[in-house]
């Protein structure tokens, strides 16, 4: 039933008959669910700096609490409706899978494995995440080739280890590795100049970096040795939701790309004269309606909670004491790697 | 004056080898006191709002000033913590009440405080019925630490009593049943435990069906917990002399009122030291819970450390929880030590 009506659903929206289809809407328990209860229920990360963390008035903040407050403002049009359950690595799938959240934004890597066998998708990627490395902005290093003959800190036996190793290996660069017991212990050792670098992934670098004696002295690679990408998860079925999760995502990343900020909505949403616009804000095509939602379901999230690079910004980026650059997580046209579908 | 000089010389240098030790003790004592004594306290900055203010080099104070409402009540909402405040001192001057022994209706006073009080916490945390409602995953710090010890406390003590006395019971069902409980409960970590109530239960559980995450903690705990109490209280039966026992028969009375008058107040004041003992190893095994993201003290401290203003201030987190715990486990410890003595606890047995 659910596949022949979705079927429907994509032969209507082809013949470009948006407000029949809304009539025709597929059924999406999450989203009746979310409007019933009047919240959105989001799964975080407990405490990761940048990311999902409790500011010093109790109130959620990060780049993956950012996400999940605009997908409320899309979907109820108040930001402020969304409730956070932070949640540990162990428990984030348990809680996603039994139903106790609606989107797990987490800083969780997509997989093959996950994806497949723990029933859940995901949804598009809002950090790129790998691994690189920090160095002193003296020693004049700038991407992971330019460490030959340095020497790497690493906590022995960890990923990052077997990954650096393996990567300056290939390269036959002559690179020392020492190992320390914990990672701890190893950015200390780097800080205190016994070693030329120190190898993370950058989010957990951004963190490190405001450790350090002198964070302002030290320079956090953008180019990356491992693939992490991360996004919002969310269970099997319930295509629709699936949807609404995915285009807020890329709804954010557009507004970027097409200069929309929460200071600008306004204005843009009634002058803009620009057709892909007027379409993510609501004013042409009926796309909210098309997903159940309000037609100004974009607008809100962008107005309350800003595009993509406010977000970014805002909470890991140059506005946040971590002032992480966007590397990879820049617009393609900028150099980096976002790449939204359009709304067309 | 002089003449305790002289005893304390006597004991500390009694001869060269006593000296030695001495000396090396107090050696040890200033080696290890003094860094840490000028971390804490002399090169500490205590006033400030941002970690710009600690210029110090020792401990950064200002982070624990700044984050002690977190600390104290997690995420509770703020305009609602009087309420928190309002049940601490209600609990606390009616327990205080217990201690005045010319109490007049001290039983009922005591009976009152363990009918009354615990729901009446959990209304005035909870909400609801005139509050307003405030749910359990907005709860913390160490408002939540002292909520889960002492409601699984209260729910494992009697259990573990009633365990007890089912494990020396002659009936042999309930023997049976003791038995098994209090050795499955023992031999389960309380982590597993505490994985499987909060993680597999709603998996299980049909929807809507949902018992409180924060409940299902405390249940488990509880369970745990209350096998170790019987265990404990069990060793204050065996330690009871017989003719206790037949000395009560032989007046007639039956089970329930021998047991009741006669065997467990002499069995409780044996086992107290242990139970304590028990209580305070829940206590801290309270921040288990953790690992499923329930914030207690530890937990609210340790997530404070996210935050890009206070990344970094770890020791003066871990630091600060653990003088915490330590201050309300040795207050406890001192509390049990008295009610021994002041019970007239059998001695030199």
């Amino acid at each position: 039933m659910k596949t022949l009506s979705g079927a429907l659903l994509g032969a209507l929206l082809m013949a470009g008959a948006g407000s029949a289809a809304a009539q025709q809407l597929t059924p999406s328990p999450t989203l009746d669910a979310i409007k019933a209860r009047g919240h959105l229920e989001c799964g975080v990360h407990l405490g990761l700096p940048g990311f999902s963390f409790a500011n010093d008035k109790g109130e959620w903040s990060g780049l993956d609490v950012d996400y999940c407050r605009a997908l409320a403002a899309a979907v109820l049009g108040d930001a402020t409706k969304v409730k956070f359950t932070p949640t540990s690595v162990q428990q984030r799938w348990p809680v996603l899978q039994s139903g106790q959240v609606d989107v797990l934004s987490r800083n969780t890597t997509i997989t093959f494995s996950r994806n497949a066998s723990l029933g859940v998708d995901f949804q598009g990627i809002n950090f790129y995440e790998g691994q690189t490395f920090i160095v002193r902005t003296a020693a004049g290093a700038k991407e992971p080739k330019d460490l030959d003959g340095a020497t790497v800190c690493v906590a022995a036996g960890s990923t990052e280890e077997k990954n650096a190793a393996d990567w300056f290996r290939e390269r036959n660069m002559k690179v020392t590795i020492v190992n320390f017991q914990k990672n701890d212990d190893a950015i200390t050792a780097y800080d205190s100049g016994r070693c030329d670098a120190y190898t993370a992934g950058v989010g957990a670098l951004a963190g490190q970096r405001i450790k350090l004696k002198a964070p302002n002295d030290n320079l956090i690679m953008t180019q990356l040795i491992s693939k992490d990408p991360q996004g919002p998860v969310t269970r099997y079925g319930d295509e629709r939701f699936q949807a609404v999760v995915r285009w807020v995502l890329n709804g954010m990343i557009t507004a970027e790309e097409l200069g929309v900020t929460s200071a600008n909505v306004d204005e843009m949403k009634t002058k803009s004269q620009s057709a892909e616009v007027r379409r993510l804000l609501g004013v042409d095509g009926g796309f909210g309606a098309m997903l159940g939602l309000p037609d100004d379901w974009m607008y809100k999230a962008i107005k309350q909670v800003g595009n993509y690079g406010e977000s970014y910004e805002r909470t890991v980026g140059q506005g946040s004491p971590l002032k992480l650059a966007r590397g990879y997580n820049q617009l393609w046209n900028k150099g980096g790697l976002l790449f939204s579908p359009s709304f067309q | 004056m002089t003449a305790s000089l002289r005893v304390w010389r006597e004991r500390l240098f009694a001869g060269p080898v006593s000296s030695v030790v001495t000396a090396l003790i107090v050696a040890a004592i200033v080696a290890i006191g003094w860094p840490l004594l000028r971390w804490a306290v002399l090169d500490a900055t205590f006033s400030g709002a941002t970690r710009n203010d600690c210029t110090g080099g020792g401990a950064c104070w200002v982070f624990v000033r700044a984050r002690f409402g977190q600390f104290m009540y997690g995420l509770y909402p703020i305009d609602q913590r009087w309420r928190i405040d309002l049940f601490a001192v209600i609990a606390l001057v009616w327990v205080a009440l217990l201690f005045v022994r010319s109490l007049p209706y001290r039983a009922w006073v005591g009976l009152g405080a363990l009918v009354i009080l615990p729901p009446l916490g959990v209304w005035l945390l909870g909400g609801g019925f005139g509050l307003q409602p405030v749910e359990t995953r907005q709860w913390g710090g160490l408002t939540l630490t002292i909520f889960l010890a002492v409601y699984a406390g209260l729910i494992a003590v009697p259990l573990g009593i009633l365990l007890a006395l089912g494990r020396q019971s002659r009936l042999p069902a309930v023997r049976l049943i003791s038995i098994i409980f209090i050795e499955f409960w023992r031999g389960v970590p309380i982590i597993a435990v505490i994985f499987l109530a909060s993680l597999l239960l709603p998996l299980i559980m049909p929807a809507g069906a949902d018992v409180d995450r924060l409940a299902r903690a405390v249940i488990g705990l509880a369970f745990v917990i209350s096998a170790y109490m019987a265990e404990a209280v069990r060793g204050g039966l065996q330690a009871l002399p017989t003719g206790q026992h037949e000395a009560a028969k032989a007046l007639g009375l039956s089970y329930w009122k021998s047991t009741g008058f006669i065997v467990l107040p002499q069995a409780l004041r044996i086992s107290l030291p242990a139970m304590t003992n028990e209580f305070i190893a829940l206590f801290k095994n309270t921040t288990l819970v953790l690992v499923v993201s329930i914030l207690d003290l530890l937990g609210i401290a340790q997530a404070s450390l996210a935050d890009p203003n206070w990344v970094g201030m770890n020791m003066e987190a871990y630091a600060f929880t653990g003088l915490v715990y330590w201050l309300i486990c040795f207050a406890l410890s001192r509390w049990s030590k008295s009610l021994e003595t002041a019970g007239g606890a059998p001695r030199g047995h």
